[in-house]
């Protein structure tokens, strides 16, 4: 964990070009990203789901990215946003409690807000199929807060 | 306080997506293909814009054994002696694959077997064997491997036996079965397929079969040859003098047409033929080989039918004076 801390510390100092000051700015959210496939069981007649390692994906399985985050901060993190690009490999599974984007990140919304251009070049309603990021949006994470976020992804 | 959006992964998404800007492949994501996700957050803290990645999560998606065999035959072939089945072989796993063909020509319920001489890809896809520019195959070997969603033009090459009945139908099966392995749904052959991963049976268990139907394309020929007796009294006892006219009919029967039917018959003994009478359909034909069909002579009638399609007749009489 500190390891990748200070990694992203120097990248963003590189990048950034301003050296002390950022390390006085040293980001204080971490994010911890994850993969599940999302295993149907039949136990008894009862179906329920059942999380795995990745270790066997096939098309058509349905999987969960989940991003974990840690404000280890003396401060809060307000405006938070975090947003994942869907891998070209998978599409969104269902909309869950984020927005979407169906045009490369640029503007997000509501799904069912959202048009796409079909193979008849006219606008359509977007599908889920469409979704090329999603976003979440917290106003504030305080000291010492953490949480997940997650979305559900079915390879293509 | 602008929000910023960094988009780490973008440029990975921007090329998996050209990638899936083409129809989706029939078998999914293609075997081998690493799943890559990267989160980005950007917050504010300290009065200041702050980017964080997470870190990328990678895993690989596995190989599917899946195909399909369609007959390319719309009906029944209709075939004489030989004929050419068409079939359409197709890989709907997600990764390149050979599959193993096996033609079998002995289907439960057929009215004959036929034999199957060979195999062979159509490589120009004209639905005939052209030798020397279609691949022949043994039957029971591997294709060469077919890539994800790649079809596969596939002849059988079968006879008919002489047996066969006009007519009578005979069904031919092919059946295309993943090499790397078979089975129930799901069953898995660790590291066998693409990049070292594994490989797994998808729901066509990773073998099919079709069928293809022959019909014996072929013209029976039958000869009846009956004979009526006048005798000289107006009766008909067959006593010397007495004319005997023998009717001949040439029946085709089954499908398609004969060629060259000829009709042949001796003179009996004790008996002379009647010069002048020799008739086809009716006609009378000149007992001199000529441009007629027929010619008819002291030893015997013959009479040239040509070709005789299916379901004609021909009717040929002469007549003999019982010496």
């Amino acid at each position: 964990m500190s390891h990748r801390l200070l990694t992203a510390v120097c990248a963003i100092a590189l990048g950034a070009g301003f050296a002390v000051p950022a390390f006085a700015r040293a980001p204080a959210v971490a994010l911890e990203g994850d993969v599940k496939l999302v295993r149907q069981v039949t136990e008894n007649g009862r179906t329920s789901e059942r999380l795995e390692e990745p270790n066997q994906v096939l098309p058509g399985d349905r999987l969960v990215f989940t991003t974990r985050y840690t404000n280890g901060g003396a401060e809060p993190a307000t405006d938070f946003v975090v947003t994942n690009p869907l891998p070209g490999p998978v599409k969104l599974a269902r909309v869950d409690s984020f927005e979407v984007s169906v045009d490369g990140g640029k503007t997000f919304g509501a799904l069912a807000a959202l048009k796409a251009t079909g193979a008849d070049g006219k606008p359509r309603a977007a599908e889920l199929a469409d979704v090329t990021h999603v976003r979440w949006r917290l106003a504030s994470i305080a000291p010492g807060a953490s949480g997940e976020v997650k979305y559900f992804a079915e390879v293509r | 306080m602008g929000t910023e959006y960094r988009l780490k992964g973008s440029l990975a998404f921007a090329l998996a997506g050209a990638a899936f800007a083409a129809p989706a492949l029939a078998g999914g994501v293609p075997a081998g293909v690493l799943i890559e996700n990267t989160a980005t957050a950007t917050y504010t803290a300290n009065a200041s814009t702050q980017t964080v990645d997470s870190n990328t999560v990678t895993f690989r998606v596995d190989e599917v054994l899946d195909v399909a065999t369609a007959s390319q035959e719309s009906g029944p072939v209709p075939a004489t002696t030989t004929a050419v089945l068409r079939f359409k072989v197709t890989n709907t796993g997600n990764g390149p694959e050979t599959f193993t063909l096996t033609a079998n020509p002995a289907v439960t319920g057929n009215a004959f077997n036929a034999t199957v001489t060979g195999l062979a890809i159509d490589v120009n896809a004209n639905g005939a064997y052209d030798a020397g520019v279609d691949t022949a195959l043994t039957n029971g070997a591997a294709t060469p491997a077919l890539a994800a969603d790649g079809p596969l033009d596939v002849l059988v090459l079968v006879s008919i036996p002489a047996s066969a009945p006009a007519n009578a139908t005979s069904r031919v099966e092919l059946t295309a079965v993943a090499t790397t392995g078979t089975g129930a749904p799901g069953t898995l052959f660790a590291g066998a397929g693409v990049s070292g991963g594994d490989a797994v049976v998808g729901a066509s268990t990773a073998s099919a079969t079709a069928q293809a139907t022959l019909t014996v394309d072929k013209a029976v020929v039958s000869l009846v040859k009956s004979a009526t007796v006048a005798d000289p009294f107006g009766g008909t006892r067959p006593v010397p003098s007495a004319i005997i006219t023998y009717s001949i009919v040439a029946n085709v029967a089954g499908t398609g047409t004969v060629a060259g039917l000829a009709i042949a018959d001796a003179i009996p003994a004790g008996t002379s033929y009647q010069p002048g009478t020799l008739t086809l359909e009716g006609a009378a034909l000149s007992d001199a080989a000529d441009a007629d069909a027929g010619q008819g002579g002291s030893t015997g009638v013959a009479v040239q039918l040509g070709d005789v399609a299916a379901g004609g007749t021909r009717t040929v009489t002469f007549k003999v004076r019982i010496n």
